[in-house]
């Protein structure tokens, strides 16, 4: 499967810039997942790889030749649509054997393949039916069937499950993270799901405004985000930001803000003598605060609403003017509107600059 | 008690309805009477519902064309035959013209950005707007005198398909901006070039459109008369100029008129009835969600 190279490829459309000049290595049989909001430039950026779009600049290579100037059919890529795009007066098995038709495979193998890639995806009863007689679900085991049968060396997904419903995405989400480990090729995956995005990639590239935020195992990024818009993005429930000013209280530093003040680790304390900054961002994530106020630091919080989610409760509470998540063992009953003291994991806290959004 | 819905019980309506059926059915009847009579019926002033059947028309205007020996007529007038067969040519090679190159524009037209084209998609428009008398006198003289195709089928086909091609256009493009894009961009992917995107994915999708711009097609240039009048000669002569020309001062066969005349209506009766079953809704149902 050959190794993908972006060198320095960026998109504009007319005066609008949507993608700035990018680096972007994909390895050899590598799930890479494309993640960031609407409009960030990730679907853009799959589809400069499928040849639907051009580039303005730059150069993509697979295994070193350039293919920027090939068509889509010369680049040995295979994508599954975000809207499913099956040809509606074919049937399934006609859908999933439209790409060999054309290339003239042999009809004994066309049928061999087409019933063995259906079988795998649970569809085999249906290939006598058409697009419109099926559910939702069906019709995107299809579409990744039309895929996979193909056979190429590299799979695209442009947020393939996103017309799903909630449980049958999960479900999918499953069956693809199986697939990735018994199909060796390259999967390149546009998602706006980080729950997707963490689950399903080796290596994740977080985008905003046509930049790439940074890119990583799910675990980088969720233990050492870059900045505040990728600490924000993964996780969930969403980190929690409060705006506060290093003070050094006693010999200890402080980040003090409306309603909190919170001392910091020795390692991170060490960090921010360097760095000098007053006004910082403070981020902690959910899972930092404990229902334990003698676990690591006080903090005083109002609780709004408690949203049972079974095991495990999201409160939301206020800590000044700004919403504070907390995620906690449901076996506490918390009556919403009480001001209850939580203890705040210090390790775990993370310091952003406040102007520069950039993690210190 | 009230009635339930005053609309059904009033008499009146069904008044104007057996009217309106009156008086589209009627001429019809008349016609399709008239042509099972002999002229003698035709002719006297008895009943005209009470009469003895018969196909001697059709077989007169038929007569070069049956399998058998018609004994009653005497000179068989290849005319009516003839005209049949010069109005189904026109028409069917026409229709098929106008959509194959019809498609191909309209396509053109909603998927590739080039300069002017929406100019060129409102100029279409245009050409349709202008009556089909205007461009007799200049069609005529360019036909005639440019490149002798007057009195041709193939001259006559020409103008047709000239003159349907704009409302093809026009129609077909409404069809193909519904086409969803990413089905074609699905066959990119899947290796298809441009004109097996066309052909295999875009055109099974418009099915209705082309059924209904061949109903129409096949309509205007099966019945067109002003034209056909003006450029075509004693051989390449249509149904409706034909059954005119027959009106001379001398002799009206009324019998046969209107026996031609119900020839005349049964090929686009059939045409219709193919067509109109291609025209079902829902064709890109389930191609994207929705």
């Amino acid at each position: 499967m050959p190794e993908i190279v972006f060198d320095s490829v960026e998109k504009s459309y007319g005066p609008t810039r949507v993608l700035e000049p990018f680096d972007l290595h994909l390895a050899d049989s590598e799930f890479t997942v494309l993640v960031g909001p609407s409009g960030c430039g990730k679907s853009t950026t799959l589809r400069i790889l499928a040849g639907l779009e051009t580039l303005s600049g730059g150069e993509i290579t697979f295994d070193g030749n350039p293919i920027s100037h090939l068509d889509p059919k010369a680049r040995d890529i295979a994508m599954v649509f975000q809207d499913y795009a099956l040809y509606p007066h074919m049937n399934i098995a006609k859908n999933m054997s439209f790409a060999l038709r054309l290339k003239k495979v042999a009809k004994s193998e066309i049928d061999e393949r087409v019933q063995r890639t259906a079988d795998l995806l649970n569809i085999g009863h249906l290939l006598d039916r058409k697009p419109a007689e099926l559910s939702g679900g069906q019709r995107q085991r299809v579409a990744m069937g039309r895929a996979m049968v193909r056979d190429a060396g590299t799979f695209l997904f442009d947020e393939p499950l996103s017309n799903l419903d909630a449980k049958l995405r999960a479900k999918m989400r499953t069956e693809l993270a199986e697939m990735r480990n018994t199909i060796d090729k390259n999967m390149v995956y546009v998602t706006h799901d980080q729950v997707e995005a963490m689950t399903l990639g080796d290596r994740i590239v977080v985008m905003a405004n046509g930049v790439i935020q940074q890119q990583g195992t799910p675990e980088d990024l969720f233990k050492s985000p870059v900045n505040k818009f990728v600490a924000g993005f993964i996780g969930s429930p969403t980190m929690n930001f409060l705006d506060g000013d290093l003070t050094d209280v006693g010999g200890t530093m402080t980040v003090a803000g409306d309603g909190f003040s919170l001392p910091l680790s020795d390692a991170l304390a060490a960090r921010l003598r360097t760095h000098g900054g007053k006004a910082v961002t403070l981020g902690l994530r959910p899972s930092s605060i404990t229902l334990e106020e003698t676990a690591g630091a006080a903090i005083d919080l109002r609780v709004i609403v408690a949203e049972y989610l079974g095991a495990q409760s999201v409160l939301v509470t206020r800590c000044g003017t700004e919403d504070v998540l907390v995620e906690a063992n449901s076996a506490t009953p918390i009556a919403p509107g009480t001001i209850r003291t939580f203890g705040v994991l210090t390790d775990e806290l993370m310091v952003f600059d406040r102007t520069s959004g950039l993690r210190i | 008690m009230a009635a339930k819905n005053p609309q059904a019980a009033n008499p009146a309506f069904y008044a104007l309805l057996v009217a309106l059926i009156f008086m589209s059915v009627g001429p019809i009847f008349l016609m399709l009477a008239t042509s099972f009579k002999l002229n003698v019926d035709i002719m006297s002033d008895s009943s005209a519902l009470f009469f003895f059947p018969t196909i001697r028309n059709y077989e007169t205007a038929l007569c070069d064309m049956l399998w058998y020996e018609v004994e009653h007529v005497r000179r068989c007038d290849p005319t009516f035959g003839r005209a049949l067969v010069n109005s189904l040519i026109v028409a069917t090679v026409s229709t098929a013209l106008t959509l194959v190159i019809g498609c191909m524009a309209a396509y053109a037209l909603v998927r590739f950005r080039f300069m002017g084209r929406d100019t060129v998609s409102m100029t279409t428009l245009m050409m349709r707007m202008v009556p089909p008398a205007v461009l007799l006198v200049p069609v005529f003289g360019i036909w005639t005198f440019q490149y002798g195709i007057d009195g041709t089928r193939f001259g006559l086909i020409l103008i047709y398909t000239a003159m349907n091609l704009p409302f093809v256009i026009w129609i077909l493009q409404s069809f193909i901006v519904q086409v969803p894009i990413q089905l074609e961009e699905a066959a990119r992917m899947d290796g298809a070039n441009p004109f097996q995107t066309f052909f295999l994915v875009v055109l099974p999708l418009i099915k209705p459109g082309l059924a209904a711009a061949a109903i129409f097609t096949f309509r205007v240039a099966w019945n067109e008369f002003l034209l056909g009048n003006a450029l075509a000669d004693r051989n390449s002569r249509t149904v409706p100029v034909t059954i005119v020309n027959s009106l001379t001062e001398y002799d009206i066969d009324w019998g046969v008129i209107m026996a031609t005349g119900m020839l005349l209506a049964i090929p686009p009766i059939i045409f219709t009835f193919v067509a109109s079953r291609q025209i079902i809704t829902g064709m890109t149902a389930g191609a994207v969600k929705g």
